[in-house]
């Protein structure tokens, strides 16, 4: 599945994290983070985890954490992807 | 809850929440937010294009999430409408509460800092990686509103001084001839010099964020600060990339505001390692080869001396029809 328009989701506090989708023609996945010496690894599995469940293989994703915990960031990519992919 | 500011009553107490915090209250923007607490405005914030600004929480209430509530709401409500990058100007002993919210330094100089929110930077420097040969290298920032002879001697000299030259084209749309077609003289204009590759300046070399009074006519005072915030950046983030090791600029005999750009070269470059040289402006009929002479002479439709002050190429661009669309503005006067 491809990312077909531009959709953010989630915020800027603690604990939280911004996702932004962009249509792309590759995937290509950018976090940043201000735990990403500690978890940077743990974050971008997950949220490969997340992208693969949806089968997105095309578009641009930005990511800006503030130490979200898993299923923040399952819920703040899972709505991301909904609001970028629905036609 | 974040909700805009429209109302005289909301604008009058956001004036004051501002004032209180030592701020002002600065039209225009194109996004004004804010949050209640018990019927009162405690916290403001404001987008203007690229820029956050106005960004104050009232001290009853700091120490919250408010700022990034406001934060928040101004960057998404930006990103819908097309904007992917974001500026903060700021205090330099206030920029640790931005980069807790994921913005990255820029470039401090005394009393201002400019934090960018994203990692824009990064991705602008690699995208031209592919194209950088280490060695010594030389830069030019150029408008090419159009490409002059000016240009073209100041690339030259240049060029022959350095292993590869770049010539950054003002990315900007604020000038008479639109991006592309700057850049496409700017392309067409060096095409024969091997060492020379054109490159844009995105929004880090005089844009609107780190030097908005090129824009404008002479003499904002305001304008100083953000020279310097302008050069601190190419010489600390932008040059080491490209393994730039001189900037290369013509004199400047015409305009106050560019005049004092490089007089804040000479100042600021070289204890950066990046050494500034200043080449003379080469002349025709006695008078400096200038872009806006050229302006000036097209939208009188005096197009006889033009030959003479631009390279054939950009001759060929001003007389297709691509572009005397730009410059012959309804019909002939």
């Amino acid at each position: 599945m491809k990312i077909v328009k531009k959709a953010q989701a989630g915020t800027m506090q603690s604990s939280d994290l911004m996702v932004f989708l962009e249509p792309a023609e590759t995937l290509n996945v950018t976090i940043e983070s201000t735990v990403l010496k500690q978890f940077g690894a743990l974050i971008r599995a997950k949220v490969d985890e997340m992208l693969q469940k949806h089968g997105i293989d095309a578009g641009e994703v930005r990511i800006t954490d503030r130490g979200a915990l898993d299923y923040a960031i399952e819920a703040r990519l899972e709505t991301a992807i909904m609001r970028g992919t629905e036609g | 809850m974040v909700t805009s500011l429209l109302s005289t009553d909301d604008l009058t107490q956001a004036r004051a929440l501002l004032e209180a915090t030592g701020l002002q209250f600065e039209t225009p923007y194109d996004d004004l937010v804010g949050i209640f607490a018990a019927g009162r405005l405690v916290a403001v914030g404001a987008r203007q294009g690229r820029t956050l600004k106005m960004l104050a929480v009232a001290p009853s209430h700091q120490g919250g999430t408010l700022l990034d509530e406001v934060v928040t709401e101004l960057v998404g409500r930006g990103y819908q409408e097309g904007v992917d990058s974001f500026f903060i100007f700021t205090s330099p002993a206030l920029a640790p509460n931005f980069e807790t919210l994921n913005f990255n330094l820029l470039a401090a100089s005394g009393k201002t800092a400019l934090l960018e929110y994203g990692d824009g930077l990064k991705r602008y420097l690699t995208r031209y990686t592919r194209l950088i040969r280490p060695g010594n290298n030389g830069a030019i920032v150029a408008n090419c509103n159009p490409f002059t002879l000016g240009h073209r001697h100041l690339v030259e000299q240049a060029a022959a001084a350095v292993d590869q030259l770049f010539l950054f084209v003002v990315r900007e749309e604020r000038s008479l001839f639109p991006f592309v077609a700057r850049m496409r003289m700017a392309q067409d204009g060096t095409a024969d010099l091997p060492n020379v590759t054109v490159i844009d300046t995105s929004w880090y070399a005089v844009s609107s964020i780190t030097f908005p009074t090129y824009f404008l006519k002479d003499g904002d005072p305001g304008g100083a600060i953000q020279m310097e915030l302008d050069l601190l950046l190419f010489a600390q983030r932008i040059a080491p990339h490209f393994h730039v090791k001189s900037r290369f600029v013509g004199s400047e005999p015409l305009c106050g505001t560019t005049a004092a750009y490089n007089e804040a070269m000479h100042r600021i470059l070289p204890p950066l390692g990046i050494e500034v040289r200043e080449t003379e402006r080469k002349n025709a009929d006695q008078q400096p080869i200038s872009a806006s002479r050229i302006r000036d002479m097209l939208l009188r439709g005096e197009l006889e001396g033009i030959a003479e002050l631009v390279p054939v190429s950009t001759l060929d661009f001003l007389l297709s029809s691509e572009g005397i669309k730009i410059w012959d503005k309804g019909g002939a006067k």
